[in-house]
């Protein structure tokens, strides 16, 4: 009998074969050990981390040393960010570390326009890409969902693309799913990972319900009162939402549709009266 | 009077002499940092490791470290 095992699907990013759709920020966990168990439930197999300056940062209490021992663990891989870039040259420049200190040519391009909402930058954006792919980077976009801008981010060379779900921390879930959906049906090749915004396991759910490939998240995780549970939680919920996909959603109807093939109206055994009749 | 060996610079956008001649390697050093554990950038450019020591700081010049931290 031939029987697939849930969740066990595999996608792959510049040929790295990966099974776990769920990706996960490491910042905010209220100590090194909840981080580790929070990785180890959700057995993600993509972790992000940053860089900042040495003298305004201090000690990292061990943080990333958990991070690099879990990562060593799960067989997984780190994602570092140019959180804080403001500019393309910016980002060019902090990503050349990063790809020094976490010896890796992938690279979670940001570079935020707006300080309010923490929105990408789409000139930056495409700019910054065009020089790290030109330096061999493999370019993770954390953009947002508009279709142009993502198009010019495949064009120029980036693995996939990273729309925004809703603004970082917001935990809103999915602010414009008209436009996330416009960007699957019109991409359909491409890798699409909703990051930033998800605040529940349903909103994960529902991103994976729409076809895209991962989700990556970090406040809903480290931010909650039981991070491991969280990230369990989480792993479900992609999984369920990933496998919702495949399977094929029904059309939402406007009106119901009787699912239990009875015609005209329900018989009564034994009786030929009209309903309501003594 | 003795002459002044130092020079000024920037460090993480704080003033900061350091003596003439100073390379980025030895000021790395010099902080107590091991060499794979910072990253660095003079005037707003990467510098990868293997060009620290052949790199001789000067005057008015912006350095920058940076290490790892977590991230979202």
């Amino acid at each position: 009998m031939h029987r697939e095992s849930v969740g066990c699907e595999s996608w792959s990013v510049a040929g790295v074969t990966m099974t776990s759709r769920l990706l996960l920020g490491s910042a905010g966990y209220p100590s090194p050990d909840a981080l580790r168990d929070a990785i180890r439930a959700a057995q993600t197999q993509v972790v992000t981390v940053g860089l900042k300056r040495t003298l305004v940062s201090g000690c990292d209490n061990g943080f990333v040393a958990i991070v690099r021992a879990a990562l060593a663990e799960q067989h997984a891989h780190l994602l570092p960010n140019t959180a804080g870039c403001r500019n393309a040259n910016e980002a060019v420049e902090l990503a050349m570390m990063a790809r020094e200190l976490y010896e890796t040519s992938w690279i979670k391009l940001e570079v935020v326009g707006d300080e309010y909402t923490l929105q990408p930058d789409p000139i930056e954006l495409v700019e910054a890409a065009r020089v790290l792919v030109r330096e061999g980077f493999v370019v993770w976009p954390y953009c947002t969902e508009d279709l142009v801008t993502c198009r010019r981010l495949l064009d120029v060379g980036c693995a996939l693309l990273m729309p925004w779900g809703a603004p970082i921390g917001s935990a809103q879930g999915l602010a414009n799913p008209l436009a996330l959906r416009t960007l699957r049906a019109r991409l359909p090749d491409a890798t699409l990972i909703v990051d930033a915004g998800i605040g529940a396991p349903s909103h994960a759910a529902r991103v994976m319900e729409l076809g895209f490939d991962a989700v990556l998240l970090n406040s809903a995780v480290a931010l909650s009162r039981d991070p491991a549970r969280m990230a369990r939680a989480f792993r479900h919920a992609v999984e369920a939402g990933r496998e919702g996909w495949r399977a094929g959603l029904i059309a939402a109807q406007d009106f119901a549709v009787a699912s239990t093939p009875v015609t005209d109206q329900p018989v009564l055994l034994g009786s030929n009266e009209p309903l309501g009749s003594g | 009077m003795s002459e002044d060996t130092t020079i000024a610079v920037l460090l993480d956008d704080g003033p900061r002499r350091i003596a003439a001649g100073t390379t980025l390697a030895a000021l790395v050093a010099e902080l107590g940092h091991a060499p794979g554990a910072v990253g660095t950038a003079v005037n707003g450019r990467f510098v990868a490791r293997g060009l620290r020591e052949g790199l001789q700081l000067s005057s008015g010049d912006s350095i920058l470290l940076f290490q790892a931290i977590t991230g979202g």
